[in-house]
Order: structure tokens, then C-alpha cells, then sequence
């Protein structure tokens, strides 16, 4: 197995060998910063460089959206597929850019918002009265509303060319159409296409304390903010502290991060977070069989997935318990669709319902519940590989590697050996075999402590007639059932680790694997738990910390080599910034 | 679409109802006495696709006997039988790892489509040549290229300018049609087309975004770099297709305008996913005889297949692995069995370009379609052997009814191949050990 980086797996020795360097790491976190060094090479480290562009993912772009046009605009198209890269969409969107069929699909996305925002209904609610010709350009007119709108757009404001190419483009429209609203539409829906909405773009600029360092600029800082807390663009008072500099000290960035985190649109943050970490986008692709799973629908996987964020956002924000809780919690929501497939009765009129697991019934926390345990099987039966690997990847940060291409099977399958009759068996057997063991020892004890719960999720205590057994021993531990692996979970050292992990790879977008991450998260590991594993005061303490603003100098272009079909090159990681 | 009443609008609804397939042919007058190109000269355009099934065929079960000409039908090929006369079969080509470790159904289709075994999974360490072929051969259509799955799943696709970031496909039928047909369509027929003011304005819209490319650009890191060029190729192929939708477009009698599909199932059940697959392939067929693209790119199920037989609990992958090898016939029976009917998804799709008439033969005489896999073995993940083949004239230059032993070649030899066949000015294709000038000269008429 593949410990994800930016781990605390990495012995305390070590950790303590390294040095720390200028940036501070215990409670406080700093008020020294770190910029990055003006380099020398082209475009790589220039001031107003582009440190980093990551595309927006559906739930950025329809909160954006939202919170710029209203929540009643109506978002329906095929967003580009995203892609997880160690665990996260968050660090896989920093690799993606748009294909000429995901453009023509933004493109569609971006005239429909557009419709609707001048739709007679929210005209006047979005952008005010009407204009006083309503059939003639204006030009002043159309460059302050592209100012307006391209700013909460772009998440900062945009420059001259770019609001003389949209009022240009106005002044056409409304000629041609005879209208004002008709140029202006134009002009937003090139805004809504632009790359600089579709990407989150970074930028750095001189740091004037230092004038051969680079420093994230407060509107990227902003937007890191927002992003990572509310999963949206920066609001007005983000953009008046970043406009003031306000984010250039700890105090300003302390007072913003505060604020994010008590807002209301904290959990919407926090929704998106645990639907990239859980994978729960995966509903989209699996498919079950009908005819041995009846009670699937897509239906059912839309209710399980809000089952899941509605126990996680109750337990880690309303109750502000102990993130470990989610493992061990009797705690749930259901609606009638899901009782059925729990085969518990439900009692509440219509909607969702408080549930708790009985006392007596082998089920707690979240990897007992139809998302996990669906989403981590076939489609016509369970797999406690698949169960063991998404643990391991999803809370434990340990990744798992592709199996070896040339394994003989054969022993493992001869059903004729009576030894190997059952799924336990036959599982088991892999252990037999050194090249399997590796990884099928990390990953089968930990699904088999499942195997209480079919491919859906059902509660069964029969296999073929069998008794089924949910023992499981695993790196010296040996327990029973759900409950039992939800204990072990609950006091596993990873699973803090990799929350810590997730939060800030999540927040940067990036895989946090140099030596001075590694240090950075053990710090932040302890301060997670001197605080109790309350999850609001990890982000809080993440977001606020000048390692959140540290700058990845990409690489300079390179000559375009004649080699056919030329690979995006990595960026060489130079790690720099703070506040 | 058009809402009158005439010979096309009489075809209508094929696609969405029985398998009456009825092919119109193209009217003389819109050909030249050879029936090779219209009659104002312009060549029938030669289309090219690529057909992509997981987990392979099975060992012993689809390698002709026969080498060279006029190969012997082999079990698992089967569905192919009516159209044996235009295919080729390569067998013995695999991939040269240089190296890099065989990544478990992912080795495969990196080796073929980008030339050189990937360095890691879920990225190919090269764009795919298809993409090259959209940039030099796509122009002057609607779409440089449509990519899809009749799996179901918007995330296969093995299509990559990059390497990183894949085209994103259609994934179900009626997805497809609205694409192809549906807001941008222009009937090639329409005696009444006249151009649509608004696209003029439409391409205002980019120009103001593509304004600021430059500056844009400027402060780019190389990665960023790559990843922005590629959002701006897109832009470019849209201004395109809006420029193209402002010229009238040439008529082409072949092009009988569909009615939408029905919704369809989504369901990993190897008959729906076939029946999503006919679907698709009718639509292609027309999207590709009505001019609107002169390339696609399928992939019928991911090479770690979760397709399953009715009521059958297990995967057609978990089977690959699972299933034990029948002493009595000496191959496993459900796998092969799933490996047939994937097989058949490749069939059926250029069955549906057989179908449609076109000058003097039809749609597919003037296509090649690469059919391939990941796999030779699914059950030890080789990728030895890997079942390749063409089916369709190219236009006239590939030969077809040929068996060709690749005897350990690299599989790029066949990838480079396909590229010379439909035009593509290519000398060579492929990275390190997988470099190859040496097309399979066997197969080109």
C-alpha cells in the first residue's frame, strides 16, 4: 500500500530532524511568512505570473451562480467529467481544461443563465430598472454593468481590454438586435464562457516587503478563502479585503476565515468537501442489477447521499462532536425510501426523519450507511475488497496500488476445492499467495467486517444458506463486525491524519508531498486533536494559517519539441508563499 | 429539421423503432460517372472512427487459422460474418513496455491510441492520434469529432489532446442525438436553408473571449500553459462550427434526417448497453452521411468491464479473473460468452454504416473504423496479442478480408496504419520502443 503524501504516518523522528525553517508551526501559526523567490526564467515567477488555474467544479459553478444571479436560475446541462487525482477532484481540477464538447456545453450553460437573468421575472432583481432607450446601446451603461458583474465573476476585477472587448461586443449586439438587453447578454455570456470564470485562475505578485519574493495577490487569497469554505466566489466584504490588503496580514485573514466559518454558506463548504472526499459522485456511474437489487433506483442513491451529508453536517456542525464520532454514531436521518431499504419502519409524515440504530443491531456511522457500502460493491453483489480499498483510500489516506498484471488466478477460483467455497474463502486464500498478500491482507479483513450488509446495503446475516461471518483480524487487531470496525476506525491514528490531509489538499489543490507539508500537517494534526477533533476548528485552523497561501511556481513553457503528441509537462514544485 | 413530407422525412423514425433498415441511395445526379465523388468534383469524404471494448477476446477463440486473404471465421468473431470481405484481422501485435509497468487494463489502449505504454494510470503520457487526425482531417464539419459510450458512463473516453484530460463523451443515445441534431443542425437538404443572423453574433461572443488569449497566455506556466492552449483549441473548433453553419452546406442524398430516440435504459446489462450501442451507431452513421463530422470515437465499455448477463451477480471483469478454465473445452464458457456479444457492439456499429448507401457502395466503403481492446488475455492482463482490426474501404485504399500476424510487432504499427489509410501525412507514429515507420503494407489496396 501507498500512504498518501502529506501524511503523519512519517515517524516523529523524522519530523523532528527537519527543519522548520522561517515558517512557524505551533498554535498561532505564525506571523512570519514565507514568499516565494522572484525567478529568473520566463514567465516562471514573473510578478502577475499565473501561479495555478483549476477548473471550476458543477458545485463552484452553480453556487457561483446562485449567489451571483439567484437561486432560482436553473442550471441544465452535462458538465465536463472531473477527475480524481489522490483522492480529491480538488487536486485533479489543477490537470483538466475544457474539450471542444465540454466548451459547447458551457457555452449552452452560459446563454440559458443568461436568458434567465434577463427574463422579465429577475430582470429588474439582478440588474435594476430598465434603461432609459431600451433599444439603443449604451455604452457607459454596459461597461458598468460588465465591471459589476465580471468581478464577482472573474473574482477580481477585470482590466480595461477586457471590459472594452465585452462593451464593444454590447454596442454590436444592441445595434443589430435594436436592444439594450441584447447586446448586454452577449456581453455576459462571453463572461460566463471566459477562461477566467471557468478556471479558477491564481496569480502572484511582488511582495512589497520583499521585492525578490512573490506572494499569492489578495483576490486569490480571497477566493481560496471562499472556495475552500463556501465553496463559491469571494462576497463583497472578501473583495473589500482584498482590495485593502487586509489579507496580507494575520489579523485581516484571521477576521475573514472567522467570519466564513460562522456564516450559514459554511456548510454548503463543508457538503462539497465530504461529497469530493466520500467519492459520493460515483452514484452518477455505478449501476446495480435490477433484478437482484429491486429496491435501487436513482431515487434511492439521491437519498442516500443526502443521508450521508445530512449525518455529517449534523454530527460535525450542529453537534460540533468529535470528527471520529462519524464512524461510531448510532445518529442518522432516513426518508421512506431509504427505511425501506433498511427495513426499519418510518414513522414521520413525509420528508426526513431522525433515526438511531438500535442498541442490538450490528450498524453505526457512516460506512454502514447505502453510500458507502453501495458504492464500494458490484453490481449484483457485495466485495470486500472494494470496501477494505475504499477505507483505506477515503479515511485512511492509504492509496492502493494497480494489482500486478500477471497473477494466476487459477488457485484462488478452483471452486472444486471445498476449502473455498464461500467469499471469505476464496478471499482468504489470496493471503496463500505472496504476490496477492500485500495488499489483500490490508484491504479483505476490513470488508469482510461488512459483509453484514449486501452490494446495496441491505442488513442480511445469510449467504447461501451460511451464517455469515464478520470476524476480522488486521495489523494486530482482531474485531467483530460493523461495530467493531467502526471502533477501530474511531481510534485509528490515520483517520485524523487524513482529514488534516484532505482539508488542506482540498483548500490548495494539491498534493501536500515536499517534506515541509509533511511537517506542516503534523502540526496541525496535533492542534486538531488538542481541540478535540472538532472539524469546524481544523478548516478554521487550516484557512487561517500562511501555508494556505503558499504559491506552486510552475515551470516555464518549453520550446515545442517535434515530437508528435507532446504530454503536459509537470510543473517543477517550488514551494514558497504565506501571507 | 425540416416538417414536410418527403422522401427522407419518410425514413424517419427508423432509428427509433423496429430494425427495418432501409438504405437510400444517393441520386445520380449529385455524383460523377464514377460514383467516387460529387459532381462538383469534391470527394466523398473518408471517415474514420475508433471502437474500444474491454477485457479483449478470448485465447483460441478468434485468431483466424488462415493468414493473408480470405480469413476463416473464428467463434467470438462471429458477428462479423456478413461484412468478413471488409475487415481485417491483426493479430500477434502487442505493447513494448520500455520499461514502464504493465498497468492493468490501461497499458493497452495508452500503447495503441498515443504510441507509447502509459507511466501511470488513469494518464496517457501522449495525446491520442485521433485527436491529431480531428486537427488535420475534422475541418470544414460541424464537429472535429464526436466522442461516446454506450455504457452510460460520461467519463469514458480514452480521447486525449494531452494526455490528462479526456473528451468527454455521449453517454446515452438521446444525449448523442441532441448533439448531432438536435439546437445547430442544418439539413443539408433544406432547399430553403437560409444562413442564421445570430451565429454571426454567437461568434462575436468568442471573439471577445478569444481577445484576451494572448495576454492570458503571457503569464501562463508551462502546465497552465497547456491546459489554457487546449480550452482555446476549443473555442476555435466552435468558431468553426459556426462558420460552417453560415455556409450553405453541400447536399448529400445519403443524409436522411433522424427522429429524437426514445429515453433509453442506463444499465450495465450487456443487452441494453448493445441496444444503446445500435442506437448510437445509427445516429453516427447519419451524423457522419449528413456531413456534420468525419470522425468518432466509441467506447463500448471500459476495459474493466462491469457488464453482466441477466440476473447474474457477478462482472464480466470479476468473471475474466474468476472464471475457471472448462477442462472439457478448454476455455472459460461465460467469459467467452461476454466476449462475443462486447464483440458484437463493434459489429453493430459498423453494420450501421454498412447500411447506409453512398455513390456506388456505402457509408462504411468510404470509413475505416479501428476496432481494438486493452487485453490479449483478460485473466493475466497481457498485452500480447491484442485483438485489433479495420473494417470499411477507407475510400478505396484499404484492402479488407486480410489476416495479418503482427509475430510481436508494436501495436503502433496498426495505429500507424490506420492514420495513412484515411490521408493523415504521417511517416511514423509512436514514442521509444513503440516508435514505428513500418505500416502494415499487407492490408493497403
Amino acid at each position: 500500500m501507498v500512504r498518501k503524501s502529506g501524511f503523519s504516518g512519517v515517524s516523529a523522528s523524522v519530523l523532528a530532524a527537519v527543519a522548520i525553517g522561517s515558517v512557524g508551526l505551533a498554535t498561532g501559526f505564525a506571523t512570519e511568512t514565507v514568499s516565494a523567490p522572484v525567478a529568473k526564467k520566463a514567465n516562471a515567477g514573473k510578478p502577475g505570473t499565473i501561479v495555478g488555474t483549476r477548473r471550476l467544479t458543477e458545485s463552484q459553478y452553480r453556487n457561483t451562480i446562485a449567489d451571483v444571479f439567484g437561486p432560482e436560475i436553473q442550471i441544465t446541462g452535462r458538465f465536463e467529467p472531473e477527475r480524481r487525482e489522490h483522492g480529491l477532484f480538488a487536486i485533479g481540477s489543477t490537470e483538466l481544461s475544457i474539450s471542444s464538447g465540454g466548451f459547447e456545453q458551457y457555452y449552452a450553460m452560459g446563454r440559458a443563465v443568461a436568458d434567465q437573468a434577463f427574463a422579465e421575472k429577475s430582470r429588474e432583481k439582478v440588474f435594476g430598472g430598465a434603461p432609459a432607450n431600451a433599444e439603443a446601446p449604451d455604452d457607459a451603461k454596459a461597461a458598468e454593468f460588465i465591471q459589476h458583474y465580471g468581478k464577482k465573476l472573474f473574482r477580481r476585477p477585470l482590466t480595461e481590454a477586457e471590459v472594452a472587448a465585452r462593451v464593444a461586443l454590447a454596442n454590436r449586439g444592441a445595434t443589430q438586435a435594436k436592444s439594450y438587453d441584447a447586446g448586454l447578454k452577449l456581453a455576459l455570456v462571453s463572461l460566463l464562457t471566459a477562461p477566467e470564470f471557468l478556471f479558477r485562475v491564481e496569480t502572484a505578485e511582488q511582495d512589497p516587503r520583499n521585492r525578490k519574493q512573490l506572494r499569492l495577490d489578495g483576490y486569490t487569497k480571497a477566493q481560496r478563502l471562499s472556495y475552500l469554505i463556501w465553496d463559491s466566489a469571494p462576497d463583497e466584504e472578501l473583495f473589500r479585503a482584498a482590495e485593502k490588503g487586509e489579507l496580507h496580514t494575520q489579523a485581516g485573514v484571521d477576521k475573514q476565515v472567522a467570519r466564513l466559518i460562522a456564516s450559514p454558506r459554511f456548510e454548503a463548504g463543508s457538503r462539497a468537501l465530504f461529497t469530493d472526499m466520500l467519492q459520493l459522485d460515483r452514484f452518477e456511474t455505478i449501476t446495480k442489477d435490477a433484478a437482484i437489487y429491486p429496491k435501487f433506483s436513482a431515487a434511492v442513491a439521491n437519498s442516500a447521499k443526502e443521508q450521508t451529508l445530512k449525518t455529517l453536517m449534523h454530527l460535525l456542525l450542529e453537534q460540533k462532536a468529535d470528527y471520529r464520532t462519524i464512524f461510531t454514531s448510532p445518529e442518522t436521518f432516513i426518508d421512506r425510501s431509504l427505511a425501506s431499504v433498511y427495513q426499519v419502519p418510518f414513522v414521520a409524515p413525509s420528508g426526513w426523519m431522525k433515526y438511531k440504530y438500535p442498541d442490538d443491531v450490528d450498524q453505526a456511522g457512516i460506512i454502514t450507511q447505502v453510500t458507502f457500502l453501495s458504492l464500494f460493491a458490484h453490481a449484483g453483489r457485495s466485495s470486500p475488497t472494494l470496501r477494505g480499498v475504499g477505507v483505506n483510500e477515503v479515511f485512511l489516506c492509504l492509496e492502493t496500488p494497480s494489482p500486478p498484471a500477471n497473477v494466476d488466478f487459477s488457485i484462488v477460483n478452483d471452486t472444486s476445492n471445498v476449502r473455498l467455497k464461500t467469499t471469505r474463502a476464496r478471499l482468504l486464500a489470496h493471503a496463500e499467495d505472496e504476490t496477492c498478500a500485500g495488499c489483500h491482507n490490508l484491504t479483505d479483513p476490513i470488508g469482510l467486517s461488512l459483509e453484514g450488509f449486501d452490494g446495496l446495503g441491505q442488513r442480511r446475516l445469510f449467504e447461501n444458506g451460511e451464517l455469515i461471518d464478520v470476524s476480522a483480524e488486521y495489523d494486530g487487531m482482531e474485531w467483530e463486525g460493523a461495530k467493531g470496525l467502526a471502533q477501530v476506525l474511531h481510534d485509528h491514528p490515520d483517520v485524523p491524519s487524513c482529514i488534516v490531509r484532505n482539508v488542506y489538499a482540498y483548500g490548495v489543490g494539491r498534493s501536500p508531498d515536499e517534506q515541509e507539508d509533511l511537517n506542516y500537517l503534523g502540526a496541525q494534526e496535533t492542534a486538531f486533536a488538542n481541540n478535540g477533533y472538532k472539524f469546524p476548528d481544523l478548516v478554521k485552523s487550516v484557512a487561517s494559517s500562511p501555508e494556505f497561501f503558499k504559491i506552486v511556481i510552475p515551470a516555464a513553457p518549453e520550446p515545442v519539441t517535434t515530437d508528435a503528441n507532446v504530454a503536459s509537462r509537470k510543473a517543477t514544485i517550488r514551494l514558497a508563499g504565506g501571507l | 429539421m425540416t416538417s414536410k413530407f418527403n422522401r427522407r422525412s419518410f425514413m424517419r423514425g427508423a432509428l427509433g423503432g423496429a430494425a427495418v433498415v432501409v438504405a437510400v441511395p444517393t441520386l445520380d445526379q449529385f455524383l460523377d460517372n464514377n460514383g467516387k465523388a460529387y459532381a462538383d468534383g469534391a470527394k466523398l469524404p473518408t471517415r474514420f472512427g475508433t471502437y474500444f471494448w474491454g477485457l479483449g477476446l478470448t485465447p483460441g477463440r478468434w485468431v483466424p487459422n488462415k493468414v493473408g486473404a480470405d480469413w476463416d471465421m473464428t467463434p467470438e468473431l462471429s458477428s462479423l460474418k456478413d461484412l468478413k470481405k471488409k475487415v481485417s484481422v491483426f493479430s500477434g501485435f502487442r505493447v513494448h513496455l520500455d520499461g514502464r509497468p504493465n498497468i492493468v487494463h490501461w497499458t493497452g489502449q495508452a500503447a495503441i491510441l498515443s504510441g507509447v505504454a502509459a507511466s501511470k494510470n488513469g494518464s496517457f503520457d501522449a495525446g491520442t492520434f485521433d485527436v491529431d487526425m480531428a486537427d488535420q482531417l475534422g475541418g470544414g464539419m460541424r464537429f472535429r469529432s464526436i466522442e461516446m459510450t454506450p455504457f452510460g458512463n460520461p467519463r469514458l473516453s480514452y480521447s486525449t489532446r494531452t494526455g490528462v484530460g479526456f473528451n468527454t463523451p455521449e453517454a446515452s443515445p438521446i444525449a448523442l442525438y441532441t448533439r448531432l441534431f438536435g439546437e445547430g443542425f442544418q439539413d443539408p437538404n433544406d432547399p430553403n436553408w437560409k444562413p442564421d443572423p445570430s451565429i454571426m453574433l454567437r461568434q462575436s461572443v468568442l471573439s471577445a473571449v478569444t481577445d484576451q488569449r494572448k495576454a492570458l497566455m503571457a503569464q501562463a506556466g508551462a502546465a497552465d500553459k497547456v491546459k489554457l492552449d487546449q480550452y482555446f483549441t476549443s473555442v476555435r473548433e466552435m468558431e468553426g462550427a459556426l462558420a460552417s453553419q453560415l455556409e450553405k452546406p453541400a447536399k448529400c442524398e445519403s443524409c436522411v434526417v433522424p427522429t429524437a430516440p426514445a429515453e433509453t435504459a442506463k444499465s450495465g446489462m450487456i443487452e441494453t448497453v448493445n441496444k444503446n450501442n445500435v442506437l448510437m451507431g445509427k445516429l453516427t452513421a447519419m451524423a457522419l452521411a449528413c456531413n456534420q463530422t468525419k470522425l468518432f470515437n466509441v467506447v463500448h465499455t471500459s476495459a474493466t468491464s462491469e457488464t453482466y448477463l441477466p440476473g447474474d451477480s457477478m462482472i464480466y471483469h470479476s468473471h475474466t479473473h474468476d472464471e475457471a478454465i472448462d477442462e472439457k473445452v478448454g476455455y472459460q464458457v461465460i467469459t467467452s460468452k461476454l466476449a462475443g456479444l462486447a464483440f458484437q457492439g463493434y459489429a453493430d456499429f459498423v453494420s450501421a454504416l454498412e447500411e447506409i448507401k453512398e455513390g456506388d457502395g456505402t457509408l462504411l466503403d468510404n470509413s475505416l473504423v479501428m476496432g481494438f481492446s486493452d487485453t490479449g488475455y483478460a485473466k493475466i492482463h497481457s498485452t500480447d496479442n491484442i485483438p485489433m482490426f479495420f473494417a470499411g474501404g477507407a475510400g478505396g485504399r484499404h484492402k479488407g478480408d486480410m489476416h495479418v500476424v503482427g509475430n510481436g510487432d508494436p501495436v503502433s504499427r496498426v495505429s500507424l496504419t490506420a492514420q495513412q489509410l484515411v490521408g493523415m501525412p504521417v511517416g511514423s507514429f509512436g514514442i521509444g520502443a513503440m516508435k514505428t515507420s513500418k505500416s502494415v503494407s499487407e492490408v493497403v489496396a
